[in-house]
């Protein structure tokens, strides 16, 4: 069943079309992805899914309920972790969650259990009567998230929520959103980083420009990109002989070399590696090291754009 | 429900900053003594002075061919001067001179042989004032002689013009006892402001004023901390967080003026006049204008920086322009000042400490509330017109 459901959605700022008729349901239960580079339309689309933004065409529903006509009954659904700190430097952890948690209508013992709940699960329950401007960046991210979903909403909303923070802060928000999902909460994450995306997400929609170009498992999109895998070699001694002999084999597609890197583009690498070591011993040419490129997200996109996700 | 929370929540945010405590309870207070104590000179009035009776020496003595004078014992003997100078015989100047140093006297009088005889004649006379150690000793009975002086130099110009029969003219008759000069006071019932009050209202209109400053803060720290966007993500309506947040803002507005008032009476004798009522109105008034002030001005700029400065700029040019910096020319007053706030509220509050007729108090508060309605006015459509989102 759909969770949220966006229907030939337009926008425009200043002319230019921001988000270009895009369409997407998000399953309920589901830990949805939503990738793309900076300035591709995620952050816009999340903001209109929200009820922050109004559409210019085509329809958003959120359990059924339309943004446009109803936005408190949606919001209410809603948690959402912006992308940017929004944080009271002045209030406590407990006082800011609090302030939130009242907003959404949670009131006397309620209320209390689950701002406790909320730090629990963020590992902020010994920090609660410290003030934000004592934290860490990994802490306020996590604060930041405590105070989006101590309301228990049926969908979160995660606007690259790992950005500019240490490996052990970012891997504690990816488990905590596995947790949420597994909770019972839909989830959907917007990132730049592909691998973060990989790692948590059961569906991963890619966007350019405003577009969708690519929605799927990881799985299914990965069996998009063309299906040829790269093998890099850096050697010495790379002769004319040698990358000859390497073009003739019949498994490989071309042969690229730059510098002492030789890049090998074949279907697959399983049972051509030992001809390919084989080939380089017989012309002295000397392996420094040699890796197999196996098609991803990035690929995907770099193959669907002509970009690399990050530029 | 939301409002309410929005509203506690923001003055809670308020009363922590440590900033806001400084500037708008702190300063104006600080400001009300500074310049109260140290431009008394400039505004108003300070309260009555005691002066205490001078201790004055007179060498005042006969000699073979002359009495003494008689001019100047009638002079000392005169019974409006008993509270004002103590006279004291002495028997030379060298008396007086010792008694000076010793700070027995606070002034000495020398009247040379032959006095009266001189005056009347028309003939160069001349007495001599020795001034004591007190410099308030000496003003009081400076005065008193200075007085005196004018008195002889009138006998004498008469009695140089006129002969010596025209001094009949100068013993008083009772005709005479009307005083060609009346002392006026400012106020109807007889008081006049000090300059602490003068202060004490001028920076309580500044002040009020700059509690927009305060909306401004409020408004743009929502967006520049980017609350306002987990806020406007929230099942919050934005009228309930706009109305939320002034509330909060008003709220400290009212105790500040309270504290200022308040404080200002209990620690520098301000007295704020005898309508409570009607100052509490003003003050309300004055709160309002200032917070939709700030709003009109803050919907219109993207960066709050720019926003407080246009602020702070109106609040100072209208403080100035209302003479409530240093007063000002009575034309400029009534020419410019009318088209600021603080005009309004400064002549009436001064009015209910002066104890005006409340008749004339009336059209200031009618003023006022048209300010606060085309301000209010105005706030409204840049509302709906710009919003309050991120």
């Amino acid at each position: 069943m759909a969770l949220a459901v966006l229907t030939d959605v337009v926008k425009r700022y200043d002319g230019k079309l921001t988000v270009d008729h895009l369409n997407v349901s998000i399953q309920e239960g589901e830990i949805f992805g939503l990738l793309g580079p900076n300035g591709a339309g995620k952050s816009t689309t999340i903001s209109m899914l929200c009820g922050l933004l109004p559409i210019d065409s085509g329809s958003i529903e959120v359990d059924g309920i339309s943004v446009a006509a109803n936005p408190i009954e949606v919001k209410r659904r809603i948690g959402l972790v912006p992308q940017d700190l929004a944080l009271y430097d002045v209030m406590t952890a407990a006082e800011n969650v609090t302030f939130f948690g009242k907003l959404y209508g949670l009131r006397g013992k309620l209320l209390k259990e689950r701002v406790e709940e909320a730090l629990a699960f963020t590992g902020l329950s010994d920090r609660a009567k410290d003030k934000p401007s004592s934290f860490s960046g990994g802490m306020k991210r996590r604060l930041n998230i405590a105070c989006a979903i101590m309301h228990r909403p049926r969908l979160i909303i995660m606007d690259e929520p790992t950005v500019g923070i240490d490996p052990q802060s970012r891997n504690h928000i990816l488990e905590s959103v596995k947790k949420l999902n597994q909770l019972g909460s839909t989830v959907i994450y917007t990132s730049h980083y592909m691998e973060e995306v990989a790692a948590i997400c059961d569906r991963v929609a890619i966007m350019d420009k405003g577009h969708i170009i690519a929605c799927g498992t990881e799985k299914e999109l990965r069996e998009r990109v063309a299906r040829e895998e790269k093998i890099v070699i850096k050697a010495s001694n790379i002769n004319p002989g040698l990358i000859q002999e390497l073009g003739l084999h019949p498994r490989i597609n071309r042969v690229e070399v730059r510098e002492d890197v030789v890049e090998i583009y074949l279907p697959s690498s399983q049972g051509e590696l030992q001809d390919i070591l084989f080939i380089f011993a017989k012309h002295e040419g000397i392996i420094a090291s040699l890796h197999v490129d196996e098609p991803n997200l990035e690929t995907l996109f770099l193959s669907l754009t002509g970009r690399s996700l990050r530029d | 429900m939301n409002t309410w929370t929005i509203m506690t929540y923001e003055l809670r945010r308020l009363f922590r900053s440590r900033s806001l405590l400084l500037n708008q309870f702190l300063l104006p207070l600080l400001l009300i003594f500074l310049l109260g104590t140290s431009l008394s000179g400039v505004v108003g009035n300070q309260s009555n002075q005691t002066i205490h009776s001078v201790r004055v020496g007179v060498v005042n003595l006969p000699t073979k061919n002359t009495s003494e004078s008689a001019l100047v014992a009638d002079f000392l003997a005169t019974p409006e001067l008993q509270d004002i100078i103590i006279p004291i015989s002495l028997p030379s100047r060298e008396a007086a001179e010792s008694g000076l140093r010793a700070g027995k006297y606070g002034y000495a009088v020398i009247v040379p042989p032959g006095f009266d005889q001189k005056v009347q004649n028309g003939e160069q006379a001349q007495l001599e004032f020795i001034l004591g150690k007190d410099h308030t000793n000496n003003l009081v009975a400076g005065t008193v002689f200075d007085n005196f002086v004018d008195h002889i130099n009138d006998i004498q110009a008469a009695a140089s013009i006129l002969g010596p029969e025209s001094l009949a003219a100068f013993t008083p008759s009772n005709e005479d006892t009307l005083s060609p000069l009346k002392l006026g006071e400012l106020g109807e019932d007889g008081g006049s402001y000090s300059a602490t009050q003068f202060y004490a209202v001028s920076m309580l209109l500044m002040f009020l004023l700059y509690c927009g400053l305060t909306v401004n803060i409020s408004l743009f720290n929502e967006k520049e901390e980017h609350t306002l966007f987990r806020l406007n993500s929230m099942p919050v309506k934005g009228s309930q967080l706009f109305i939320g947040k002034m509330l909060g803002v008003g709220t400290v507005s009212i105790v500040q003026c309270s504290a200022i008032i308040l404080l200002s009476h209990w620690l520098y004798g301000v007295y704020w006049g005898n309508r409570p009522v009607l100052l509490i109105l003003f003050c309300l008034l004055m709160i309002i204008a200032s917070m939709t002030l700030s709003i009109v001005v803050s919907m219109f700029f993207k960066s709050g920086a720019s926003a407080r400065s246009v602020i702070t700029v109106l609040t100072v040019c209208m403080t100035f322009l209302s003479g409530g910096m240093a007063p000002l020319p009575e034309s400029w007053v009534n020419t410019v000042g009318p088209f600021t706030i603080n005009h309004w509220m400064m002549q009436a509050i001064l009015g209910m400490m002066l104890h005006v007729d409340v008749s004339k108090i009336m059209p200031n508060l009618l003023a006022m509330a048209l300010i606060c309605v085309v301000l209010f006015g105005a706030a409204l459509s840049s509302y709906r017109k710009v919003g309050y989102h991120a």
